[in-house]
């Protein structure tokens, strides 16, 4: 009896290695649960009442409702999908491109390329979309030196017209990004055996070939993983919208995110509909998420 | 070894970091009692025994123009009241607005300051969205009849003041007099004039000078929102809903807007510092906007400039009936915070400051430039100063008189949301997507959309 109790109190080896390691975990835990998990639910409440600021009831699915017959954001969520159709294949191939050339064993400079092509990654998001509105802007870079080559006849405003205005918000989001994916092709590519690559030449393959057959297959997990997280930034893109062209001219830029801080800080204040709206994107890059690890993943 | 000496070294930065973490918490969270707790006990204190005892007023603002004025005010209210010291904090317009917005949802609205300047285009919002941060000074002595009319009302509501008009909002057109010589133009053929003769004045210009007439941030309707104003048109009616489609005067302003446009009269800019750019970098003839650009064309490095402007009112819009040359844009109040635990020093000091002290008006005029809306001010010696700027022009009193004849319009809470869309119908129409009229019912129904919540 006396014995026993003793051993009750006593934690075995186990017990006591698991008790510390809850311990460690524990801060974390407790500080992502109330930083992350507790706002995210309270989001959810938020999403289901409706009014103007504080003055908030309960309104069921009314907000999801409204959703539907919003025009501004249906314009936002095609703009966002365009941006995702156009930019993530054109940066990830881009990327991938890069990856395998900046990986070649006898090339000269590689470390100068590498960094110079992952250094946009370092500008903070803000300036680098205020560069490009500098520079696309009407009395800016590009007018000038285009002028000045005589390709264009007289100055154009690029940032007022739908078309151009949504090809420069790729063009910068493929400039800032693109040396980011490169680096986790880099990262995978470092665990190709060489000797995949000489026995294929032993076999007569080319460069293209090999690069084909079996880069890309044995970068799969990492092409998955970028595809996933490029998805995701692309859905909650904010700044380029916010910085570089305004959402306009007419929402013809407008993203998602932006929408959202309009109908938080710059309308009278909608929480509740803003609240549902981030839902709605959360669920966008959920299922996209999925599909793309069901297609992707064979594992 | 290695490894261990490092990791021992990450260990104690964690440690130390975490430290310090904890040390600013316990410094800040007793400091932040110090702060509010004593300073009640003492402001009870004070009003107890000896009014003007140790107190101090906190004040937000914004850009150096006002910073600038507030310290003067303060400065003059310190002299002579020993032991009131104001704290003027430099705060942007756009952050002010969303600590406010903060403050009030999570109700802690004692971290606000005691006196802050708001924007005039979101006054009325804030109002009526937080009625419960701003203080009702409708009794509390300070005269608002001092004020003009139409800067008095964009702080009232339910037939209640709760702020204090500042600069002045109203319209101005500066022009660079050296262009339009080049163009066998003077000032006075620009003044008391519609925007039909201003057209066909802007086509010879543009022609003869290669320049236009004005710039405007594109998407953002200030232009057309001075001219619907100008001529006394509302796109809210009396109860507050949005009255856009069959507006007739907006159709006319719009009209008047994108032909300004289409003739290369008006250049649309990427964003601010392109339209400020284009004053500064003489690549315009001129802008009509609120009287405080004044301080954006001082702001130039071309010499040259100088003695090259003047300033006159905006053209009107054609044979509209109720058009005038006058109009408002921009500006903003002062508001006391409602936690304020100083309120009666906060109203003293504006009582002999800002709306009862002519020298302190004159005296910010002159040194600031600033230009205010108390009418007592405008009949002082000191607006009648010629400015070398202008031409040796006494503009200041041209702008006051100007300020007595701006017609009155409902603007409403929802006033971001109908600009906005009122730019997204101009561009759409000018870029050719859209028909003015479908365009317009569109904006309509767009700002329905957010005001159905």
């Amino acid at each position: 009896m006396r014995t026993s109790g003793r051993t009750s109190k006593r934690l075995t080896i186990n017990q006591k290695y698991s008790l510390t390691g809850w311990g460690f975990l524990a801060p974390a835990a407790i500080l992502i649960c109330v930083m992350n998990f507790y706002p995210m639910i309270q989001a959810l409440v938020l999403s289901f009442q409706t009014g103007i600021g504080n003055n908030l009831q309960f309104g069921g699915l009314s907000n999801y409702a409204r959703l539907l017959k919003d025009p501004v954001f249906r314009t936002a969520l095609v703009n966002n999908f365009v941006y995702l159709i156009i930019q993530v294949p054109i940066m990830l191939i881009l990327a991938l491109i890069l990856a395998s050339v900046l990986n070649i064993k006898d090339l000269k400079g590689k470390g100068i390329f590498r960094t110079a092509i992952f250094l946009p990654c370092c500008t903070s998001l803000v300036s680098y979309a205020i560069i490009f509105k500098t520079l696309f802007s009407y009395d800016g870079y590009v007018n000038t030196v285009l002028m000045n080559l005589g390709l264009i006849s007289e100055r154009v405003n690029w940032l007022s017209q739908e078309g151009s205005a949504k090809v420069i918000i790729i063009l910068a989001l493929i400039w800032r990004w693109t040396g980011y994916n490169m680096v986790f092709y880099l990262a995978g590519l470092q665990n190709i055996d060489d000797s995949l690559y000489e026995a294929a030449k032993i076999d007569g393959a080319n460069a293209i070939q090999s690069f084909f057959k079996i880069t890309v297959p044995m970068l799969k997990p990492t092409i998955l993983l970028t595809t996933i997280m490029s998805t995701n930034g692309t859905l909650q893109l904010f700044d380029e919208s916010v910085n570089l062209t305004g959402g306009g001219p007419a929402n013809s830029t407008l993203t998602m995110s932006h929408y959202i801080y309009k109908a938080s800080f710059e309308y009278n204040p909608q929480f509740g509909y803003a609240a549902a709206m981030s839902y709605v994107i959360f669920i966008l890059v959920a299922i996209l998420a999925f599909v793309q690890m069901k297609v992707g993943d064979k594992r | 070894m290695k490894k261990k000496v490092l990791s021992i070294l990450m260990t104690a930065m964690m440690a130390l970091s975490l430290a310090a973490c904890g040390s600013t918490d316990n410094s800040t969270a007793p400091a932040a009692g110090t702060d509010s707790q004593p300073a009640t006990a003492e402001s009870v204190k004070t009003e107890a025994e000896t009014p003007a005892g140790e107190q101090t007023l906190k004040v937000w603002c914004w850009d150096s123009f006002n910073v600038d004025a507030m310290k003067t005010a303060g400065a003059m209210y310190e002299a002579e009241h020993p032991g009131v010291s104001i704290v003027v904090e430099e705060t942007l317009s756009k952050d002010i607005q969303t600590i406010v917005q903060t403050c009030a949802m999570s109700g802690q609205l004692d971290s606000l300051p005691d006196v802050f300047l708001m924007d005039d285009q979101v006054f009325t919002k804030y109002l009526q969205n937080y009625p419960e941060v701003f203080a009702d000074l409708t009794d509390s002595g300070i005269a608002f009849s001092d004020f003009a009319a139409s800067k008095v009302a964009n702080s009232v509501s339910g037939g209640k003041n709760f702020g204090v008009p500042y600069d002045s909002n109203t319209v101005i057109a500066c022009y660079r007099t050296d262009y339009l010589e080049q163009a066998g133009y003077t000032v006075a053929d620009l003044t008391d004039i519609t925007w039909d003769q201003f057209i066909e004045i802007g086509k010879v210009v543009k022609e003869k000078t290669g320049m236009p007439m004005l710039t405007n941030v594109q998407g953002e309707p200030d232009l057309l929102n001075m001219i619907l104003q100008s001529a006394g048109i509302s796109v809210f009616d009396e109860d507050g809903k949005i009255d856009l489609v069959d507006n007739e005067g907006l159709k006319e302003a719009m009209e008047v807007y994108m032909t300004l446009v289409k003739e290369g009269i008006l250049q649309e800019q990427v964003d601010w510092s392109g339209y400020q750019g284009s004053i500064n970098n003489g690549t315009v003839v001129g802008t009509i906007n609120g009287s405080w650009i004044c301080a954006t064309i001082m702001s130039t490095d071309q010499a040259e400039q100088e003695g090259n402007w003047a300033v006159t009112n905006m053209p009107k819009l054609n044979d509209y009936a109720g058009a005038t040359n006058y109009s408002a844009q921009g500006g903003s109040t002062w508001a006391v915070c409602s936690a304020s635990k100083n309120y009666d020093l906060a109203v003293d000091f504006f009582k002999s400051t800002w709306a009862g002290s002519t020298e302190f008006y004159d005296s910010i005029l002159t040194d600031l430039g600033a230009i205010a809306t108390y009418l007592p001010a405008a009949e002082s010696e000191a607006y009648n100063q010629k400015s070398a700027y202008f031409n040796d022009e006494a503009i200041y009193s041209k702008i006051v008189s100007y300020g007595g004849k701006i017609p009155t319009v409902n603007k409403g809470i929802y006033w971001t949301e109908e600009k906005e869309a009122l730019g997204i119908a101009l561009s759409k129409v000018i870029n050719g997507k859209s028909d003015l009229d479908a365009a317009i019912a569109e904006a309509q129904s767009t700002v329905e959309f957010n005001m159905g919540q």
